[in-house]
């Protein structure tokens, strides 16, 4: 009796996992995330500015993985624990109150795009010694229970952090340090 | 035992949904395959390659995108954006006689494909935005 208004749900479900409408819109937030990602340097070649990243990344532990240097992209990834204490204690708490074992984060891969591109100039011209680098990070974190999340970061900070020591790295790589 | 027979009926036409191994590795739907390529592509008038592959990768990740590979010589531009989902792209461009160029989208959502034309539209306008080109339909 009451079951085929459940089967005609899961019916439904079977049916329908919906693409969000504005996957391929540039939104305002995405403007503001643009921000936050790109960096303009000046004074150095596209060929230099691609190392000098490339270098950074590897201080990062990054693992290149893919690169062609002819379109400014570098693609680099690196796997890492993500254990964190604030998740494991609540999954304790969770336990003691007879919840059950809750999947909490076991590792991450993290990845990361770089992209440098020439500045433009007021006739329309590439600029062959002032670039913009837009980087982002990407994470997809391994559960216990072996089910993933995935996420794109978007701490200022870490841009923040990320770009200083790329402006260290272009400072040696001008210098030929 | 109506209900009985309705839930089998039910049951099965669930069953009836799953494809064969075959037609999940050819994607053969309804749609014939000029009509896929009519929605996933457009023609843009420049002959700058170049120019048009670093304007997708910046209309890529302008959308949230991050860039998995790229090759100039093949034309093609691969992202991925995860926002609790995943969305897989893959892009190429290809000289269309001398003085234009043909770029073909076709995307991923989770594990099925995106067939919704709309989506391939807003694709295109965010990359004419970046490329300062209209766009034509083509094929």
């Amino acid at each position: 009796m009451k079951i085929l208004p459940i089967l005609i749900g899961a019916l439904f479900l079977a049916g329908c996992v919906q693409i969000p409408e504005n996957t391929f819109v540039v939104t305002p937030e995405l403007i503001q995330q643009r921000q936050l990602e790109t960096r303009r340097y000046d004074g150095i070649k596209e060929a230099d500015l691609i190392a000098a990243s490339a270098n950074v990344l590897q201080d990062l532990g990054f693992i290149l993985e893919n690169s062609e240097t002819r379109l400014g992209v570098l693609t680099a990834n690196k796997q890492r624990d993500a254990i964190h204490a604030g998740e494991v204690a609540a999954a304790i708490i969770v336990a003691l109150l007879g919840g059950g074992a809750m999947a909490i984060s076991k590792d991450q891969t993290i990845r990361v795009a770089l992209v440098v591109r020439p500045v433009i100039d007021s006739n329309g011209k590439a600029m062959s010694e002032s670039h913009f680098v837009r980087v982002t990070f990407q994470r997809l974190v391994r559960l216990t229970d072996n089910s993933t999340r995935v996420e794109t970061l978007r701490e200022p900070e870490l841009y923040r952090d990320f770009f200083e020591r790329l402006s260290k790295s272009v400072f040696l790589e001008a210098q030929k340090i | 035992m109506k209900y009985l027979v309705t839930a089998i009926i039910l049951l099965l036409s669930l069953l009836s949904g799953c494809a064969t191994t075959n037609q999940r590795v050819l994607d053969s739907g309804d749609e014939t395959q000029l009509q896929k390529r009519s929605y996933q592509s457009r023609i843009f008038d420049t002959a700058d390659k170049e120019k048009v592959l670093r304007a997708t990768i910046s209309t890529l990740q302008d959308l949230g995108f991050v860039i998995d590979r790229a090759d100039l010589m093949l034309g093609s531009v691969s992202g991925t954006k995860l926002e609790g989902h995943q969305i897989k792209i893959t892009v190429s461009v290809r000289p269309k006689g001398t003085d234009r160029m043909l770029v073909r989208a076709n995307a991923q959502f989770n594990n099925t494909p995106i067939e919704d034309p709309k989506h391939y539209q807003n694709f295109f306008v965010s990359l004419e935005k970046s490329l300062f080109l209209t766009a034509h339909a083509g094929e």
